[in-house]
């Protein structure tokens, strides 16, 4: 067993006042869950990940490649993944676009795998240097066919590094690629990072087991035996629709059963998988549900309004899918407005929405302009609603 | 209030003993803090400039003091994809809170080491703020009423230690000597761990001559 | 016959018959890597065959070894992260023409380039068989496919040529109609420390040859046997009898070449010294390419000229 936190706190700084790049906490984050295979292709604004892991796994005895792709990269991943390696790469959105398929490969193979994509403004080429939140839905829906997700997002260089670490952790328990999505202001920005204080860091109601056990946890009950090559087994592993043996089949009950048996290792752990923070609990007629960059506004927004004698609630996802229903319909119960601002047209709006609608006035706050969403453009749309709409 | 207590909010939150602990040790550098933004509890900074002259790094060492001094810190950029020329800009919140909207809303001191970001984010330095410029790439001073100090940097730096390069570290000692948004012994460690292997020598003179100018 | 019960140790029996046609090569490829790796003796748990998509890669579920059947064009990439992350694996990639040299092109030549220790086995049918006989890279000009009706008007790649020029360290040519020599190739190309890429020439007859002369399975392997000659009677003849030959053989072997695996394993070795991130040597020029084996011209293609110009259907467009 490793020391914890073996790898941040080799970090040149003084401990008790660390200044740590949200890239670079990323990458200490993974090397301090026990990932030692890294394949990646350099992208903007993610390369710092990669960079880090060049320098460190070498000397960890892990594999560190630069591949002649995203697509290669990942499949790379894959490749690791099934020799029993935990694997990892990270990107941002037009390398992220490139790796859908063979996402879809290792939800279907069960390869256990973190993919980090640090977001830029899109579609296309975008602007590299811009935050967006325009993969929301590609990290959901972006591979072909019906199939699981399990998406977290980082709002700061703390959630760099031990989201990192819960992404490898649900990796390894659900056997699935899970995708750690942050954006670029998240990425580059260095912050005041204490490691002393992460195995205790609140993430839900009760709190995130961040303890070294958590290395090789034990898989959930719908796991499919795991095919690892090298094992006596010397196992078949296809993308194909297959049953337990890893061979395919074209029998419609095997094929319905295997599929839903993917869902449903996801599905029937909401409760351990949905990591979320509520702030101002219960208090207001506003609720401002927000993740990433935008959560970071969101918080600030509720100190404004507090300042000014005005009470909002915030809720601050860190899981966006599989989707936390149960807290959203809690909070939608007691709230009339829930406010959603992201860096998207509304991608998670509708997700909420479609949660919400029976209980609550769903307000998307999009912005894609390249900048984040300030404080005060917040606070002015909680302002507006509550003065519009006079409480009953 | 749920805030306290773990929340990971701003980056480094933490139990309310570590957090009590981390309020004592920056009260206690506080008191080394002396200068017209010293007694400020949150202190917002831009560093403008063209790309290569090290804009990013100044504010990477400055973030870096900030946290020595115990205090919160984020530290954002913005810059054109020329790793040359083009424009450059790097942000710097300390605080002695946690800081939950990373970017700058305005301005409490402005570093502008040319023309163009003089021009260009003199709107964000509040009015009483501190404004300092490199006085032979600013040239045309834009119209600011608060306290301003011109400064030939980039010649003091090369006087100093031969080497123009060393403008930019001369110039972050110049600011904490002036402003005290930092104290001088965060920021001559910070210049230590963050300078090039072998150039320890020279930025440390360089830093030397910008702090000295406190006293002019 | 008692070689056929051996390599059955290797094969799923229970998953047969297989998909492939009467008449296809595949199979006759498959049994040479078979039984080569019966005569290497490779151990069954350290043996991995990573297949793409499309006829050839299929072979992969019925090969009973740690068998991956991985994304179209993807083997390669998937095979690197495997070797690299288990060395002591032998690592063999089963692909075709249109899995390992059009969608998979550029994974072949960065592979090549790598010269990593995987086995490279590119079935060249010249189409791609399982979607229906469309044109592959592969496909000599003027020749018919289910897109190109009119005849190929795209010059072929030689893979053998692609694979050298892009750095493999062994580069051979083998045909199923001459199975045993295409069976010491294999052999020798899993030996051989560094890339190895093998082509073996099959005959597609349901797709490729029922479009193309000559028609009919013994045809077809009778056409590739008299064209194919050695690599050493190739040496001797002028391009213009070069012409429409498959020359076989290893056409380049350089057992010096750096291998990636190793030079990998020197780097965490440095890195765990505490060596410096910065390169610790002067740069150096890059050592020579050891000199082709032989250095034929690139043979013409065999039906010489391209389509017509004038985009009108040639005779007989189907």
């Amino acid at each position: 067993m490793e020391r914890w936190h073996t790898h941040v706190l080799r970090e040149k700084i003084d401990p008790s006042s660390m200044l740590i790049q949200g890239n670079r906490a990323c990458a200490l984050g993974a090397l301090d869950a026990g990932v030692r295979f890294f394949a990646g292709y350099p992208i903007t604004p993610s390369s710092e990940i990669m960079e880090a892991m060049a320098v460190e796994l070498p000397k960890v005895g892990g594999v560190f490649l630069q591949m002649e792709d995203e697509i290669a990269s990942i499949c790379a991943c894959i490749g690791g993944s099934l020799a029993g390696q935990l694997a990892m790469t990270a990107t941002s959105g037009p390398g992220f676009s490139l790796m859908q398929e063979a996402i879809g490969y290792a939800i279907m193979v069960e390869a256990p795998l973190l993919i980090v994509d640090v977001m830029r403004a899109g579609p296309s080429t975008g602007r590299p240097t811009a935050p967006s939140q325009g993969d929301v839905m590609q990290a959901r829906w972006g591979t072909h066919g019906d199939h699981p997700a399990v998406v977290l997002a980082a709002s700061n260089v703390a959630d760099m590094y031990r989201l990192t670490m819960a992404a490898v952790r649900f990796a390894q328990r659900f056997r699935t690629p899970v995708t750690l999505l942050a954006d670029e202001v998240v990425g580059h920005m260095r912050e005041s990072f204490a490691p002393e204080l992460i195995d205790r860091y609140r993430l839900t109601s009760g709190d995130f087991d961040f303890s070294p056990s958590y290395i090789h946890p034990e898989l959930v009950r719908e796991v499919h035996p795991p095919h690892v090559l090298g094992s006596e087994a010397h196992p078949h592993v296809t993308g194909l629709i297959h049953d337990e043996t890893g061979f395919p089949t074209n029998d419609p009950q095997k094929s319905e059963k295997f599929l839903r048996e993917l869902y449903d290792k996801v599905g029937n752990h909401r409760d351990e998988l949905c990591l979320y923070d509520v702030k101002n609990e219960g208090k207001g007629r506003v609720c401002i549900v927000a993740y990433g960059s935008c959560a970071r506004s969101a918080r600030a927004a509720w100190k404004l309004a507090e300042k000014e004698g005005l009470q909002v609630e915030v809720l601050h996802l860190y899981t966006l899918f599989p989707l936390p229903v149960e807290i959203i319909q809690k909070v939608a119960r007691r709230v009339e407005f829930m406010l959603i601002p992201e860096l998207n047209l509304g991608q998670y709006a509708r997700e909420v929405r479609k949660m919400a609608e029976n209980w609550t006035t769903v307000i998307s706050m999009g912005k894609i302009d390249g900048t984040l969403i300030t404080p005060r453009e917040i606070l002015d749309r909680v302002t507006e609603l509550v003065g519009k709409y006079e409480s009953v | 209030m749920s805030a306290t207590a773990g929340a990971p909010g701003a980056g480094a939150g933490g139990g309310k003993a570590a957090q009590a602990a981390r309020a004592e040790r920056a009260r206690a550098s506080a008191v080394d803090r002396t200068g017209l933004l010293a007694g400020r509890d949150l202190v917002q900074v831009r560093f403008g400039g063209s790309g290569g002259q090290g804009v990013i790094l100044m504010g990477v060492i400055l973030a870096m003091a900030g946290a020595r001094d115990h205090r919160f810190v984020v530290q954002t950029q913005s810059y054109g994809p020329e790793a040359r020329g083009g424009y450059s800009r790097s942000d710097v919140i300390i605080s002695d809170a946690q800081i939950d909207y990373p970017e700058l809303e305005h301005a409490d001191l402005l570093v502008a080491l040319n023309q163009a970001s003089a021009d260009e984010y003199i709107r964000v330095l509040r009015s009483d703020g501190v404004l300092v410029y490199d006085s032979e790439n600013v040239t045309a001073v834009p119209p600011f009423k608060g306290e301003q100090f011109g400064i030939p940097f980039t010649r003091l730096a090369f006087e100093e230690t031969g080497r123009k390069q060393t403008a930019n570290i001369l110039t972050l000692g110049a600011v904490a000597g002036i402003t005290g948004v930092v104290t001088a012994e965060s920021l001559r460690k910070a210049v230590l761990v963050m300078v090039p292997a072998g150039t320890e020598e020279i930025n440390s003179k360089a830093l030397a001559r910008g702090l000295a100018l406190r006293d002019r | 016959m008692s070689e056929v019960l051996d390599i059955e140790q290797f094969l799923h029996t229970e998953r047969l018959p297989h998909i492939w046609c009467p008449g296809c090569g595949n199979g006759i490829v498959t049994g040479a890597f078979l039984r080569a790796v019966l005569d290497l003796g490779l151990v069954r748990e350290k043996t991995v065959v990573v297949g793409g998509i499309g006829c050839s890669s299929r072979a992969v579920g019925y090969i009973d070894l740690g068998t991956v059947h991985s994304i179209h064009g993807r083997a390669l990439a998937f095979a690197t992260g495997i070797k690299m992350a288990r060395p002591d694996f032998t690592v063999v990639v089963l692909t075709g023409d249109g899995d390992g040299a059009a969608i998979g092109g550029n994974h072949f030549i960065h592979a090549c380039r790598r010269n990593i220790d995987i086995t490279c086995i590119l079935f060249n049918n010249q189409t791609y068989g399982m979607t229906g006989g469309q044109v592959s890279p592969t496909m000599d000009p003027g020749d018919r496919g289910t897109t190109a009706p009119y005849g190929s008007i795209e010059p072929s790649f030689d893979l053998c040529r692609l694979a050298e020029a892009a750095g493999a360290s062994f580069v051979a040519r083998g045909i199923a109609a001459n199975i045993r020599p295409l069976e010491r190739l294999i052999k020798q190309g899993i030996q051989h420390k560094g890339f190895s890429f093998i082509e073996a020439v099959v005959p597609c007859p349901t797709e490729y040859g029922k479009r193309n002369p000559p028609a009919g399975v013994i045809a077809m392997l009778d056409d590739t046997k008299a064209r194919s000659i050695s690599v050493t009677a190739a040496a001797k003849m002028t391009p213009d009898e070069l012409r429409d030959k498959i020359v076989t053989g290893i056409l380049y072997e350089d057992d010096e070449a750096p291998e990636f695996q190793s030079a990998y394993a020197a780097i965490v070795e440095r890195a765990q010294a505490g060596a410096a991130e910065a390169p610790a040597r002067p740069k150096q020029p890059a050592a020579p390419r050891k000199p082709r084996k032989t250095a034929p011209e690139r043979p013409p293609a065999r039906n010489g000229e391209a389509a017509d110009a004038s985009g009108l259907p040639l005779e007989g467009g189907e």
